[in-house]
């Protein structure tokens, strides 16, 4: 039978339990106010706070130009001749086809929860810009020329990237579409207050520099050259600007993009043309920088005002210059496991026998193809298989063919830096967002859809090669000689002309 | 607010004055009045002192001592039972005898409800539907967890698994799908404490993420009342939308201790119907007959799967002394995993606690701790998947092996594994001041922290890309704490008029941390130390929100037959943008038992035995996500410095989202009480509902959920369960239950469509307009020119959903001599539409999972066949199924051989789980939600989880147990 003291023991237990209970309770939040939450993000209202707003804004403009530089790299490499994409990892093939982009492809389409964005990036870095300049740097009694010039440059190079790849777009919310002629006049005007902020500093000579590509964008010649000069002689005959990355970030977007797709990767994402298979990859490191701004381009500009003055002489003398420095630029060793395969599990070019030929019509030539997988040495910064001697060699009479090395030189040296699908013509069209959300945009408007000169072949013929197998089934190399099926160096030289003759503006 | 709890604590502890009085005891039994079977835990109380009840021992044997001598009113109450009272009178100092027997509640029509009614409330009155599950259906079925019980046991509840890994959770919605921005799992209290119930609770590695629904266990509990929206979840206000589960535990009985023993020990076998061995993958790839893979067709079958052996152990001590009773228990299961590193560990221990202090003043205290650990292997999207790997023909090539047995060798490096520690505390304290004043306070928290290792060593590298090795830790610390109190008013309680009333205020607050470090790089091997890594990155997030309000409702009884009922909650929450004050959720219903009018009996005889008719409006809500009403900027690090971009835009007229929902029903019992109907339909209205809507790219800012859009649904349940026979002999039940539901988003409130799963390029679960949440949106081979021949493609609306509209289950049991029941259980789901991933997989590698129809170009030539991008549609599979879920039999062993033993009861249970599905296809299993993050869908902010895309997703296994349990 249960006694008194049992039942007052339990009791007692009862009671120590509802108590202990409540001070686990309390213990576990402030019950004094169990109303009151805390954001940990920084709001409006915090940033205002901030002893140098401008400052600490300014980092931010630095990584989100990193991202918008790794998404433009890999759009316009893919969406070019340089790439081909393959299995799932860049959504599928899509870019290869240039005529199917639409605003709902994937590396178009993509938000800024992704790191492919080029659209979005783009703009993101231009409003983040808006926000600097117009928002809070005139209320800053703290921020200097130095950080002004540094944050109109990156609005500056949304605008230029934008201009240079895009039909038409808005630059702020309920605008119709800006095109992309007045969107590179922007960046006119963001480089020029750039350069006249800081003067000989780092971002008033690296304004000088993208004021030459602004220029050489939107044709006008004098001021493509004036400024390309001006950039040597304010930076030297080797000068060098870069975004770098960093592969400690806990955020991945701001690792060196590319180099998640050409080195380490899980699937054959991205996969050079053959014929530039030895200046791939690029990128050894995932925080290896991306060049933004370097003397090879400005010669490359020179040589180009020089054609369209129709001064090939110099012209040539400046596309030696720009090779011969490229050639002396640093190169990575890299340990490349890539199998360099085609969706259809294919072996692609991979022996450093095999000869390419830039199309049925031109020699086949060595040296073009490493073999892999193995430690290959690439380089990091330029290189150009187009030494000075065969340059030389090529008669002043021979336009066309000077016209082509140019562009050659071009591919080459800027390989993974953006530049490709301009000098093709090519100009993506907004993101479907974009399209969705504006109410002053209906798909059809201008800059909706993609833009593809008639001179760009069909499909994805841009990154066709033949013939496709060279490989027995033991991966013994039986074919040595490779034929891209387009010299499109050659197209865009005799059908396009010159770039800063014919910007393709729309 | 301080002054608050000091005086809660007054009232739980303060001795309240009790008048020396002469008192008497009342005795005696309580059984089944049918076959005379006693009834353990049956309620006994009396009207007038309502805190001097008890319940029946395990021989139906009950005793109330200290009664006041006098004349009192008891009520004999006990599941599935029709309630009895009878007027009795104690004389002092001597026991009185009272035995009761009680007639089956065939319509349980007694059954006393509390969830969503403020007050305990019999299921006549209720003028909406509420679904409750017995002690018994519970324990006698072969499930370890609530979500598995659900399945097939609730109509117009649509519960899919994920897949056969441990540690996840069913997919469980109510009604239809109410919202476009979260998740439609229900919340659940255990003993009015709110608990976890978030779906995904870890890194997914692959699409497959864990699930805190895992570790709530169906052990201990004596019922589950499920209300599912509608008025009946009106006073949970602003999170009741999704409907609510509440889970009572099991309390002690008064009498001598009683200890229960139970094990489970079975196996599970791998259930291989969707299995597409490597017979069908690797051919093509294996040409040489010297290779060691040749011929060889099943080698995930041969291995990769296993039987896993399973145990459980149970046991639990529960009885009690006069006003005190307890109930404590404990459980260890194991399960080894039908694939590999797939094993899993649980423990758990309970104690419930009850004293009355008082007449008047009764404290209860409910303590769990579960301890839960389990490997697991990447899956779904994940490159590293072996499962599917080996059945889309990706095994070589992602592993970089040459041969089968190094491929799985590789796959299986990576060391997944998870643990969780959660404890759940809940104390009541009734106060009940006089015979018409009932009153509650409810506190309790409920925290759970998990941990999720992901172990790669450097061997691994050549599948993952890693950098020598990686390391990911993966926390998540979750807090909810709940404080309710619910005060009853009943009166008059008798007579032409009844009425009873109802205020309260109930709040909780949620607090969310987690913490994902990962460490890449690491120079010697073995090490499981981030700290040790080249490479370190760290990441958190927290989340903090507050639920609070208050809530009157007023029932009023018109001749004991017409119930009215009208109430209202009040809310206020931390994630309401600064514009929006508190919230108004309203409700009113009616309850007729019109088989209680003269007419019925003299019209319908037994034919038609018993008749409610019931209506109901009533709001329910759900809020936002906690600071998405904020403007902010987000940093991240970079070369060393803090670099903020634009985060969350803002929204200062952030509210919740309403759903208002109309409900009618009827609940009859008809042929002589064989036949019972239970039969609603409901049309439910979401207004201001949460979007995620994209800001125009132009801003630079990203998507703000905003109260824009307008979501419809409607449905009919049907609950049918017959008695075919019913005598000492032989007692068979035959059960059915259907339900249908229509879903439309009416009004996007200008928004564009978005997408809430699938695959992005493929086939989207989209939003839209005049469209059901997430109809599938596939690319569909179209012909452009009109000549007849399949030359483009673009997306359209198929017309079906990734989630089934129409879902049922039949139930039959058969009870011989009252003693060896067989039972039996099937349920369906009609109408969902499966996207495949794993066709799209194989086509990479030249495999014709899914055979694509021939493409022609706009001259007419054939130009091979279309690609699995272009022909989305091709990769959607017919997801209707049956499945026979439950066969069980259980025997009690007579009471002769049990009492040779010294034993009280003894039963065996031989169940079986998971035993036959019917599908019209045999690709992908129907009923799994497969791939619940994914990536793919690249616009898919929304927590929404509607299932419906599987890469190879194995099933959830056959399971096989034998089980005994004894009481002594």
């Amino acid at each position: 039978m249960i006694d008194v003291m049992t039942i007052r023991f339990f009791r007692a237990l009862c009671v120590i339990c509802t108590l202990a209970s409540f001070t686990v309770l309390m213990g576990a939040c402030d019950f004094l106010d169990a109303t009151e939450v805390s954001n940990p993000r920084t709001t409006p209202e915090e940033l205002a706070d901030a002893p140098e707003p401008t400052a600490a804004l300014l980092p931010g403009m630095r990584a989100q130009f990193g991202r918008a530089l790794n998404a433009v790299v890999v759009a316009t490499a893919v969406g070019s001749d340089d790439y081909s994409s393959h299995r799932t990892g860049l959504g599928g093939n899509e870019m290869d086809f240039p005529r199917g982009i639409i605003p709902n492809t994937s590396l178009i389409s993509s938000d800024e929860t992704g790191s492919l964005g080029i659209y979005w990036h783009l703009q993101e870095l231009r409003s983040l810009g808006d926000f600097i300049i117009d928002d809070v740097s005139p209320t800053d009694e703290t921020a200097t020329d130095e950080q002004l010039s540094e944050a109109r440059y990156y609005r500056g190079m949304a605008y230029l990237m934008q201009g240079e790849n895009f039909v038409a777009l808005p630059t702020q919310e309920d605008e119709t579409p800006v095109l992309a002629g007045a969107l590179l006049e922007r960046a006119v005007i963001d480089f020029t207050q750039a350069a006249t902020l800081d003067g000989t500093g780092e971002f008033g000579l690296r304004a000088l520099a993208a004021l030459a590509r602004t220029h050489r964008a939107l044709g006008n010649i004098a001021e493509a050259g004036q400024f390309a000069q001006a950039a040597i002689d304010g930076a030297g005959t080797d000068f060098l600007f870069a975004r770098s990355f960093d592969n400690t970030s806990p955020d991945a977007t701001l690792d060196n993009l590319p180099h998640a797709y050409l080195v380490s990767r899980s699937l054959q994402e991205m996969q050079p043309l053959p014929r530039l298979d030895f200046l791939d990859p690029k990128y050894a490191a995932d925080d290896a920088p991306i060049a933004t701004e370097k003397s090879e381009e400005m010669h490359l500009i020179l040589a180009e005002v020089a054609m369209a003055n129709g001064d090939y002489g110099s012209a040539r003398d400046l596309m030696i210059q720009a090779s011969d420095l490229a050639n002396t630029r640093p190169t990575a060793s890299v340990d490349d496991t890539d199998q360099r395969l085609n969706d259809d599990l294919n072996i692609r070019p991979r022996s450093a026998e095999i000869l390419i030929a830039a199309d049925a019509d031109s020699p086949p030539r060595g040296g073009l193809v490493l073999t892999r997988p193995a430690m290959v040495q690439t380089p990091t910064v330029s290189a150009t298989s187009i030494t000075a001697d065969s340059l030389a060699s090529v008669p002043l009479s021979e336009e066309l063919q000077l016209r082509r090395l140019l562009y050659t030189l071009r591919q080459e040296i800027m390989l993974m830096e953006g530049r490709r699908l301009q000098d093709l013509g090519i100009r993506f069209p907004m993101m479907l967002r974009e399209i969705d959300t504006n109410p002053n945009i209906t798909q059809g408007d201008t800059g909706t859809e993609v833009r593809v000169p008639e001179y760009i072949p069909p499909s994805n013929e841009m990154d066709q090669y033949g013939p496709i197998s060279l490989y027995d089934a033991n991966e013994a190399l039986v074919v040595s000689e490779v034929t891209i099926l387009h010299d499109m160096n050659l197209i865009i030289a005799r059908d396009r002309g010159l770039v800063i003759n014919n910007p393709l503006l729309p | 607010m301080k002054y608050f709890y000091f005086l809660l604590l007054c009232i739980v502890v303060a001795p309240t004055a009790v008048l020396a009085q002469q008192t008497g005891t009342l005795t005696g039994t309580v059984s089944d009045a049918n076959n005379g079977s006693p009834l353990p835990g049956a309620n006994i109380g009396l009207l007038e002192l309502p805190t001097k009840g008890t319940a029946t021992d395990i021989n139906g044997l009950y005793t109330i001592p200290d009664i006041p001598v006098g004349t009192h009113t008891v009520v004999v109450r006990y599941v599935g039972f029709r309630e009895v009272t009878a007027t009795v009178t104690i004389q002092a100092n001597q026991a009185t005898e009272q035995d009761f027997f009680l007639d089956e509640d065939f319509l349980n029509m007694e059954e006393i409800v509390v969830t969503g009614q403020g007050a305990s409330i019999e299921k006549r009155r209720l003028s909406s539907d509420v679904s409750v599950l017995n002690s018994r259906e519970i324990e006698s079925a072969p499930v370890a967890s609530i979500d598995e019980l659900l399945q097939g046991r609730v109509t117009g509840a649509t519960v899919r698994a994920q897949s056969a890994q441990p540690g996840q959770g069913m997919n469980i919605n109510f009604r239809g799908i109410t919202s476009a921005f979260a998740s439609q799992t229900p919340v659940i209290y255990i003993d009015g404490i709110r608990v976890d119930n978030r779906s995904s609770t870890s890194l997914s590695q692959g699409g497959e993420e864990t699930s805190a629904l895992s570790e709530l266990l169906t052990s201990d509990i004596e019922r589950i009342e499920i209300t599912k929206g509608g008025a009946a979840s009106t006073l949970y206000g602003s999170d009741a939308a999704n409907g609510v589960i509440q889970i009572f535990t099991k309390r002690g009985i008064s009498g001598e201790p009683t200890i229960t023993i139970r094990t489970d020990q079975g196996v599970d076998i791998p259930d291989t119907k969707f299995v597409q061995d490597t017979g069908f993958s690797f051919p093509n790839q294996v040409t040489d007959p010297e290779h060691p893979d040749f011929g060889q067709t099943s080698f995930l079958e041969d291995n990769f799967l296993q039987n896993s052996y399973f145990q459980n152990y149970y046991a639990s001590i529960s009885g009690g002394i006069q006003d005190l009773t307890y109930h404590v228990s404990g459980r260890v299961q194991d399960a080894e995993g039908v694939q590999p590193n797939n094993s899993s560990t649980l423990y758990s221990l309970r104690g419930n606690l009850q004293a009355s202090i008082s007449e008047k003043l009764g404290i209860s205290f409910i303590g769990s701790y579960t301890r839960s650990n389990f490997q697991r292997l990447n899956n779904g999207t994940a490159i590293a998947d072996p499962y599917t790997s080996f059945q889309v023909g990706d095994a070589y090539f992602f592993s970089g092996a040459d041969t089968f047995d190094e491929a799985l060798r590789r796959f299986l490096l990576p060391s997944i594994k998870e643990g969780v520690n959660r404890f759940t505390v809940a104390t009541t304290a009734t106060y009940n001041p006089s015979p018409f004043f009932f009153s509650r306070f409810t506190a309790g928290v409920d925290s759970r922290y998990n941990e999720q290792r992901n172990l790669e060593p450097a061997e691994f590298d050549i599948v993952s890309g890693n950098d020598s090795g990686l390391i990911e830790r993966f926390n998540r610390d979750y807090s909810v704490v709940t404080l309710e109190y619910a005060g009853t008013i009943n009166y008059p309680r008798e007579g032409t008029l009844t009425s009873s009333f109802t205020f309260g205020a109930q709040g909780f607050r949620e607090e969310t941390s987690i913490a994902f470090l990962s460490g890449e790089t690491f120079g010697l091997p073995g090490t499981e130390d981030i700290g040790e890594a080249g490479n370190i990155t760290a990441n958190e997030n927290r989340s903090q929100i507050f639920n609070g309000g208050f809530y009157f409702k007023e029932q009023i009884g018109i001749l004991d037959k017409v119930f009215l009922d009208a109430g209202v909650r009040f809310d206020g929450n931390s994630a309401f943008g600064e514009n929006v004050g508190l919230q108004t959720y309203p409700s009113v219903g009616i309850a007729y038992t019109v088989s209680d009018e003269a007419f019925w009996g003299a019209t319908f005889g037994s034919f038609w035995n018993e008749t409610k008719l019931r209506a109901s409006y009533g709001q329910t809500g759900k809020f936002p996500d906690p600071f998405s009403r904020d403007f902010t900027f987000q940093s991240s690090a970079f070369r060393g410095e803090s670099a903020p971009r634009f985060d969350n835009p803002g929204n200062d007229n952030l509210k919740p989202e309403k759903t208002a929902t109309f409900e009618l029903g009827v609940e009859s019992a008809l042929l002589d009480e064989r036949l019972a109907v239970n039969f609603t339909y409901y049309s439910s209205q979401t207004e201001d509902a949460l979007f995620f809507v994209p800001e125009q790219p132009a801003s630079g800012r990203g998507v703000q959920l905003r109260n824009i859009g307008a979501i419809e649904n409607e449905g009919i349940e049907l609950a049918l369960n017959a008695r075919l026979i019913s005598n000492r002999t032989v007692d068979w039940w035959l059960g059915m239950n259907y339900s249908w539901f229509r879903n439309e988003v009416t009004d996007m409130g200008g928004a564009a469509d978005f997408n809430v799963g699938g695959s992005s390029l493929r086939a989207r679960q989209r939003v839209a307009e005049g469209h059901p949440i997430g109809e599938w949106m596939p690319t569909v081979p179209i012909d452009t020119n009109g000549d007849g021949l399949l030359d483009g493609s673009e997306f359209q609306f198929v017309g079906t959903t990734p989630y089934p509209t129409k879902t049922g289950a039949i139930n039959t049991s058969v009870t011989l001599f009252n003693r060896l029941t067989v039972f039996a259980l099937a349920d369906w789901a009609l109408d969902a539409m499966i996207f495949d991933w794993s066709s799209h997989w194989s086509s990479f590698n030249g495999l014709e999972r899914t055979t694509l129809p021939a493409r022609f170009d706009t001259d007419g030539n054939e130009i091979g066949n279309y690609s699995t991008t272009a022909a989305g549609s091709f990769l959607l599979k017919d997801g209707d199924y049956l499945k026979l879920r439950e066969v069980s039999v259980s025997y009690d062993i007579p009471r002769k051989l049990t009492s040779q033993l010294n034993l009280r009861s003894a039963s065996v249970f031989v169940t079986a789980r998971n035993l036959v599905t019917w599908s019209r296809q045999s690709l992908v299993d129907p009923e799994l939600g497969g791939v619940s993050s994914n990536s793919d869908a690249e616009e898919n902010l929304s927590g929404l989880e509607l299932g419906g895309e599987q890469s190879s997703t194995l099933s959830i296994p056959h399971q096989f147990r034998l089980g005994i349990q004894v009481q002594f």
